[in-house]
C-alpha cells in the first residue's frame, strides 16, 4: 500500500504536484489525467528520481522519500517506464536476469524467478531471442517481466500498452489482471486507455494540474461528470 | 571519459541463429590469438618481433578502452597514460622488491587500476565534450609530470633515480622461462588471451549486464536496484588494470621506460583504434591494438614520415563511422552466420 501526504513538487515557478494526498490500497489502482497532469512526475518522486519540496509517502509503512532508488527498489518497488528500455543487445532472459542479479536473494531464486516471470509473459520460448529481435508486445512483456522479479510489493507501470493493438492490448489486460494474485504484489497504472483503466483497476485516482481531481471505484470515477469535463472531454 | 547518450546504431543484418556458447567462444578466442602468435614467433624477429609485442600491449589498452566505449558509452582519452601509469608503478615495485615477474604484472595493473578509477570520477558527474577534455588534460597532465620525474631505474627514493651519470641503472629482468623475444612475445600472447578473458567473464555476467542497463538508461537500471557508480566504477577499474597490465609488459620488454614513450596523442589512437577495430567484440580490440602499432611500424620500416599514420587512421575513421561494428566486429558477423550455415547443414 502506497501512503502519500502533502505531496508537493516544484521545478521553478510550475508545481507540477501540488499537497496531494492520495492512498493506493486496491490490487489494481490506476493514475489517469489530461497531459501534464503530474502522473509520471508522481512516478518519478515515488521511485526517488525527482525530490519532492514537501511530503511525505509511505510503501507499507516505511518512509520513501529520502532513500535512493536503489533502496526503493529493495524495499519491493518497482516500475517500467513510458518508452520501453529492453537492451537491444541482451536476450529476454538476460533482460530479466540483469534485475535479478540485484533483487533476487541468491544464484538459485534468482534462476527460480527469472523463469517463472518468463514463463507468466509467455516468453519461456522466446528466452534466447536478442531483444533488437523482439517485436513491440513482446518488448513490453519483456518490461513487465523484469518488474517481477524479487518479490516486489508495488509495481508502478507507466502507460504498459502504449502503441499495442488492440488485440495485443486484450492479452496485456489479462495479464495486468492476474499479477496481485499470482505475484502477491499490488498494480499502480498509469495509461491513456481508458477502457483499459475502468476494466483493470478496482480504484482510480484522477490527477488534474497536479491535485487530486477524484479519487475512488474507477467505475464511479470514471462516471464522474467533473472528471469526464477535465480528463474525457464529454460531460 | 566522456558519456555518449545514444551509441550509433548497429546495421540492421540477419542476426546469426546457432547460439555460440562460452567454450566455443574460448576456444574460438585462444585459436585465433595462439594461431596468429606462433605465425609471428616463427617468421619475425628483431624489429618485427619487438613491435607486434608491443602491438599486443597496445591490443590491452584498447581493450579497455572498448570496455567503457562499448559497456557504457564512454569515451576514455587517457588510456595510454594509464598504460605509463601501470609501467610506472610495476618499475616502481620490481625496484624495491625484485619479486616474480607475474606479479609485477599484477601490481602495475592494480596501480593503474586504481589511478584509473580516479580518473573516472570526473564520468559520474560530467557529460559529453567537456569531461573528454578532461581526460585528456589528464592524460597531458601524466605527460608533463612523467618527463619530470620519469621512470624508475634502480636508484634510491621513491623516484628510484640515479642522478645525472645514469651509470647505475637497472633494467627490469624479464621472467626466466620467457627471457629471449619470441619467448616473451609468446609470454605477452597468453597474457592477452587471459585478459580476452576477463573481459569476457565480465561481460557475460552481473557485471556486462549492468553495463548494458546503464548504457540504455540510467533512471532505468537504478530501477533495477542498479548501483551505478559502483558498477561505473567498476569498469574504469578493469579498462585502468588492463592498461596497467600493458605497462608493465611494455616494462618488461623494454627493461625501462622513457617519458616521452607516453605522449597525449597516442590515447587518442587508441580510441581510434577502438572504432576502426569495432568496440562491441574482442576481435575488434585485438585487431584494433596491432593495427595501432603495426602501421606506424610499417611506415618506419618502410621510411615514410610517422606522421603519415594519422593520416592514415583519419581516412580509415570514414570506415569506421559508416560502419559501428567495425572491422572485428564484420568478421564476427561473418564467423557467426557461417558457423550458423553450417550447424543448420549439419543438423539437416
Amino acid at each position: 500500500m502506497i501512503k502519500i501526504d502533502a505531496l508537493t513538487v516544484q521545478f521553478g515557478g510550475i508545481k507540477p504536484l501540488d499537497t496531494l494526498e492520495a492512498q493506493f490500497s486496491a490490487a489494481i489502482c490506476g493514475l489517469i489525467g489530461p497531459n501534464g497532469a503530474g502522473k509520471t512526475t508522481l512516478l518519478n518522486v515515488l521511485s526517488g528520481f525527482v525530490k519532492p519540496l514537501e511530503g511525505s509517502i509511505l510503501l507499507n509503512d516505511a518512509a520513501l522519500l529520502g532513500l535512493s532508488p536503489q533502496r526503493r527498489v529493495s524495499l519491493g518497488l518497482r516500475r517500467t517506464f513510458q518508452q520501453e528500455l529492453v537492451v537491444d543487445e541482451l536476450t529476454a532472459m538476460e533482460n530479466i536476469q540483469a534485475i535479478a542479479d540485484h533483487v533476487s536473494a541468491d544464484h538459485a531464486s534468482a534462476r527460480r524467478e527469472v523463469a517463472a516471470a518468463l514463463d507468466f509473459v509467455g516468453l519461456s520460448a522466446r528466452r534466447s531471442v536478442l531483444g533488437r529481435q523482439l517485436n513491440l508486445f513482446d518488448r513490453r512483456m519483456v518490461e513487465i517481466g523484469k518488474t517481477l522479479i524479487g518479490r516486489p510489493k508495488v509495481i508502478l507501470m507507466d502507460e504498459p500498452g502504449a502503441g499495442l493493438n488492440e488485440v495485443e492490448t486484450e492479452q496485456l489486460r489479462r495479464l495486468l489482471i492476474q499479477i496481485p494474485s499470482v505475484f502477491d504484489t499490488q498494480l499502480v497504472l498509469i495509461d491513456h486507455d481508458a477502457d483499459l483503466i475502468a476494466s483493470v483497476c478496482v480504484e482510480t485516482l484522477v490527477l488534474d494540474f497536479g491535485k487530486r481531481l477524484a479519487m475512488g471505484p474507477t467505475r464511479a470515477v470514471l462516471d464522474d461528470p467533473v472528471v469526464r469535463r477535465a480528463y474525457l472531454g464529454r460531460e | 571519459m566522456t558519456e555518449m547518450s545514444k551509441a550509433a546504431p548497429l546495421p540492421a543484418l540477419a542476426p546469426p541463429t546457432a547460439e555460440i556458447t562460452p567454450r566455443l567462444r574460448a576456444i574460438t578466442i585462444v585459436a585465433v590469438v595462439g594461431a596468429v602468435s606462433v605465425v609471428i614467433a616463427f617468421t619475425c624477429g628483431g624489429y618485427w618481433l619487438s613491435n607486434f609485442t608491443q602491438a599486443y600491449c597496445m591490443a590491452l589498452a584498447v581493450l579497455g578502452c572498448a570496455l567503457l566505449y562499448g559497456q557504457l558509452g564512454l569515451v576514455s582519452l587517457c588510456q595510454w597514460a594509464l598504460v605509463g601509469v601501470g609501467g610506472w608503478v610495476s618499475l616502481r615495485f620490481y625496484h624495491y622488491v625484485h619479486p616474480p615477474f607475474v606479479l609485477t604484472i599484477l601490481v602495475g595493473g592494480i596501480g593503474a587500476s586504481v589511478i584509473g578509477m580516479i580518473w573516472g570520477l570526473p564520468a559520474l558527474r560530467m557529460r559529453g565534450l567537456y569531461l573528454a577534455l578532461v581526460t585528456l588534460m589528464l592524460a597531458g597532465a601524466f605527460q608533463s609530470l612523467v618527463t619530470v620525474i620519469s621512470f624508475p631505474v634502480g636508484g634510491p627514493g621513491f623516484l628510484g633515480q640515479v642522478g645525472a651519470s645514469g651509470n647505475d641503472r637497472i633494467t627490469m629482468a624479464r621472467p626466466v622461462f620467457a627471457s629471449g623475444d619470441t619467448g616473451y612475445f609468446l609470454f605477452v600472447a597468453v597474457v592477452t588471451v587471459l585478459c580476452i578473458f576477463l573481459v569476457e567473464a565480465h561481460r557475460r555476467s552481473k557485471p556486462g549486464r549492468a553495463w548494458a542497463l546503464i548504457r540504455k538508461n540510467e533512471q532505468m537500471a537504478a530501477a533495477s536496484g542498479v548501483r551505478i557508480v559502483f558498477y561505473k566504477a567498476w569498469a574504469f577499474a578493469l579498462s585502468g588494470f588492463l592498461a596497467g597490465v600493458a605497462g608493465a609488459l611494455l616494462a618488461g620488454l623494454f627493461g625501462q621506460l622513457d617519458g616521452s614513450a607516453f605522449p597525449t596523442t597516442t590515447s587518442i589512437v587508441i580510441f581510434i583504434g577502438t572504432l576502426l577495430g569495432g568496440y562491441d567484440v574482442w576481435l575488434g580490440a585485438f585487431l584494433g591494438g596491432v593495427l595501432t602499432r603495426f602501421i606506424p611500424a610499417l611506415l618506419i620500416d618502410l621510411n615514410v614520415n610517422t606522421n603519415a599514420g594519422f593520416m592514415i587512421f583519419g581516412a580509415a575513421l570514414l570506415f569506421a563511422l559508416r560502419d559501428p561494428l567495425g572491422l572485428g566486429g564484420q568478421l564476427t558477423l561473418l564467423a557467426e552466420r557461417l558457423y550458423s550455415k553450417f550447424q543448420a547443414q549439419r543438423a539437416s
